[in-house]
């Protein structure tokens, strides 16, 4: 009953006139930003932010925190909807979570079937989307109820297998992974200590005392890497965008894709669940389900619709999945929850098993507003499917320095120093040179932002055992956490060198 | 391209880790009243990053001889460097000049260099966008941005 109660109070904060408006701005962004290809959920979340920030400015920071979460939340599984449509049409994915529903996508647009597949990939989107809400909802109490348990030593090794699990599954190279990982920890030192109050890797700079901010390096990494990177590798010829004749899908064709919807929405939950694990192996291991079971395997690839409906459930859920470890636990399992955990964390509000409990409109506003959300998408991609198609043909010429200018003038609005927008471009460069090269970011913007917590329950961790180590492997469920890490880093290494291949997650 | 970088970033994060340890060294040791100061952590960080960085040489000289990649033709780089260094006056400019004016100058540079032609267009787009976030923020949300201010 408890829960039905805070979901009602939830529903009352997410039906606010500006809460609706927010999530509504956040899914339209969102199935833009899906669309267009370049630019994946990380750099739209990260960009968004301080437009958000500044749009909430006069809020209570209570209220503008749940309007602002609401609406990059939004963003998240707006890309997600989103994503499909470039896949199907133009066979380049928007985001790589799309990558699988190419596959059969495309030939079904080849074949005159592209709104079938629009639509089956909106269906399925928004089922696994309710799905994995209704999975939130009710995972949500006991699971921060166990949280509240854990104390620093259990945070320590749960954070650290978040950070494993990210890094191990990240890029082809797990030594370039962990490397950007310790980075990204190493950023998250620099400043005044929390604990002791003295400056670290400061060296007199005044900017320097107030640490480096997460925002610059998120937006700098994702957002305008992602715009260097699009200005060199420029190809000039436009491919054709296949028709949309008949938007609503067959009976026949409903028929086909309903158990694979029911199949991507679970699979796609669970491995969302997962820290490390995001959309983009949920989609892949949909696709290899679906394949499996099906009475006809060789129809992949070559326009089934089932191809097309399973995976794009599967991202769905997954990114429906991922919320649950961030809202519970305090633990992002991906780049693009690392971001929106850095969100809150800029509205002072500290994700986590409290966060339900000290503020439970924010946490429960936000599960609401994901059920209109999703309703929104529902909506928006069914009828509005040809008007985001054109969004597809927008002008690189103009959208790209436009996109460098928003961040310009977002980190401008909420940092006001010119230091932040040297330091953007700057990790606009590395971030384009570090994704060339096979450096994975997400896991260095997953840990900046934990870095600090980590530090600070280490310490706390062991100012209890006076200073003995053996507190990280005493307590078992500390222990758990720490082999587990282990092994997400060990086992992928031993499959490599057993010779099987092993799935990687490409940035998301 | 991608091996000759892992070479040189592998020797840029070992000296890293090689700074960040001395500099760990050098911040107090234990703070009042817990086990464990404030240089504990860089320090551990400073080795796991040398031992990583070591890692990453010994996989990039291991795997030397493979055949390189070729990489793909056309890379417009003076664009880009035309678009950094652009990005880079509008940020000394924005505090002298103003928003509205440097962001018009940045966008209308930026438009051309990405494709030339259709200068009435890039100017009335440049326009609205910068004079429209500049009001939009500053009279509707009540935000200061820097204004003309060379007098």
């Amino acid at each position: 009953m408890d829960t039905v109660q805070f979901l009602m109070d939830g529903f009352a904060t997410a039906l606010q006139w500006h809460n609706i408006l927010f999530a509504l701005v956040g899914v339209i962004i969102g199935t833009a930003v899906g669309v267009l290809p370049g630019i994946g959920p990380m750099s739209g979340v990260a960009l968004l932010i301080p437009v958000t920030a500044t749009i909430t400015s006069g809020m209570p920071t209570e209220a503008a925190a749940a309007s602002s979460i609401i609406l990059l939340a939004g963003v998240y599984y707006g890309a997600m909807y989103g994503g499909s449509t470039t896949s199907i049409l133009l066979n380049t994915p928007g985001e790589s979570s799309s990558v699988v529903t190419a596959l059969d996508g495309y030939q079904m647009a080849q074949q005159g079937r592209a709104g079938a597949a629009l639509s089956i990939s909106a269906i399925g989107s928004f089922v696994a989307g309710i799905i994995s809400l209704i999975g939130l909802v009710l995972l949500a109490k006991p699971l921060s109820n166990l949280a509240l348990e854990f104390g620093p030593a259990e945070y320590f090794s749960l954070m650290l297998l978040g950070l494993c699990a990210v890094s191990g599954l990240a890029g082809k190279s797990v030594t370039k992974a962990l490397i950007m990982t310790v980075l990204g920890l190493m950023l998250g030192t620099i400043g005044i200590d929390a604990v002791s109050g003295i400056a670290r890797f400061t060296y007199d700079i005044p900017v320097l005392y107030g640490g480096i901010e997460f925002l610059t390096i998120a937006v700098g990494l994702f957002a305008i890497g992602e715009v260097f990177k699009t200005i060199l590798e420029r190809e000039v010829d436009e491919q054709p965008i296949a028709k949309i004749n008949r938007i609503l899908p067959t009976k026949q064709d409903l028929k086909d894709s309903a158990k694979p919807i029911a199949r991507g929405s679970l699979l796609g939950f669970f491995i969302g669940v997962l820290p490390g694990a995001g959309a983009t192996l949920a989609s892949f291991f949909s696709y290899i389900t679906e394949k499996k079971v099906s009475k006809k395997p060789e129809s992949f690839g070559k326009g089934n619709i089932a191809g097309v409906a399973g995976p794009e459930s599967a991202n769905n859920a997954a990114s429906g999945g991922a919320m649950i470890p961030l809202l519970t636990l305090g633990i992002p399992g991906s780049g693009t929850t690392a971001i929106l955990m850095g969100a809150l964390i800029m509205y002072n509000v500290q994700p986590g098993p409290l966060l339900f409990n000290d503020h439970p409109d924010i946490a429960w506003g936000l599960i609401a507003s994901m059920f209109i959300g999703n309703l929104v998408l529902l909506i928006l991609n069914m009828p509005l499917v040809k008007v985001f198609a054109k969004i597809i043909q927008t002008p690189k010429k103009y959208l790209l320095p436009i996109i460098i200018a928003i961040s310009f003038f977002g980190v401008y609005a909420v940092q006001y120093s010119t230091f932040d927008l040297y330091l953007l471009i700057a990790c606009g460069v590395f971030g384009y040179l570090f994704t060339k090269n096979d450096y994975p970011v997400a896991p260095l913007v997953l840990a900046l932002v934990l870095g600090p917590m980590i530090e600070n329950n280490m310490r706390r961790a062991l100012t209890i055992s006076n200073g003995d180590w053996d507190i990280f492997v005493t307590s078992p469920l500390s222990l758990l956490f720490l082999i587990i890490a282990v092994a997400w880093i060990v086992v992928p290494l031993i499959l490599k060198l057993l010779g099987r291949k092993v799935v990687i997650n490409e940035e998301e | 391209m991608v091996k000759s970088f892992d070479k040189i970033s592998g020797v840029v994060f070992l000296v890293i880790s090689i700074l960040f340890i001395t500099g760990s060294l050098q911040i107090s040791g234990s703070a009042y009243g817990s086990a464990v100061g404030p240089k504990t952590y860089p320090l551990i960080l400073g080795i796991i990053l040398g031992l990583l960085s070591l890692r990453l040489i010994y996989e990039t000289f291991k795997k030397n001889t493979e055949s390189q990649k070729n990489e793909k033709p056309q890379m417009k780089y003076k664009n880009l460097g035309i678009i950094l260094i652009s990005a880079i006056l509008y940020i000394t400019l924005l505090e002298i000049i103003g928003f509205v004016l440097s962001t018009f100058l940045f966008l209308l540079v930026a438009f051309q260099v990405m494709e030339k032609g259709k200068i009435i267009s890039s100017i009335i787009i440049a326009a609205v966008f910068s004079i429209g976030v500049y009001l939009m923020y500053v009279n509707l949300l009540g935000g200061t941005l820097p204004k003309f201010s060379l007098f």
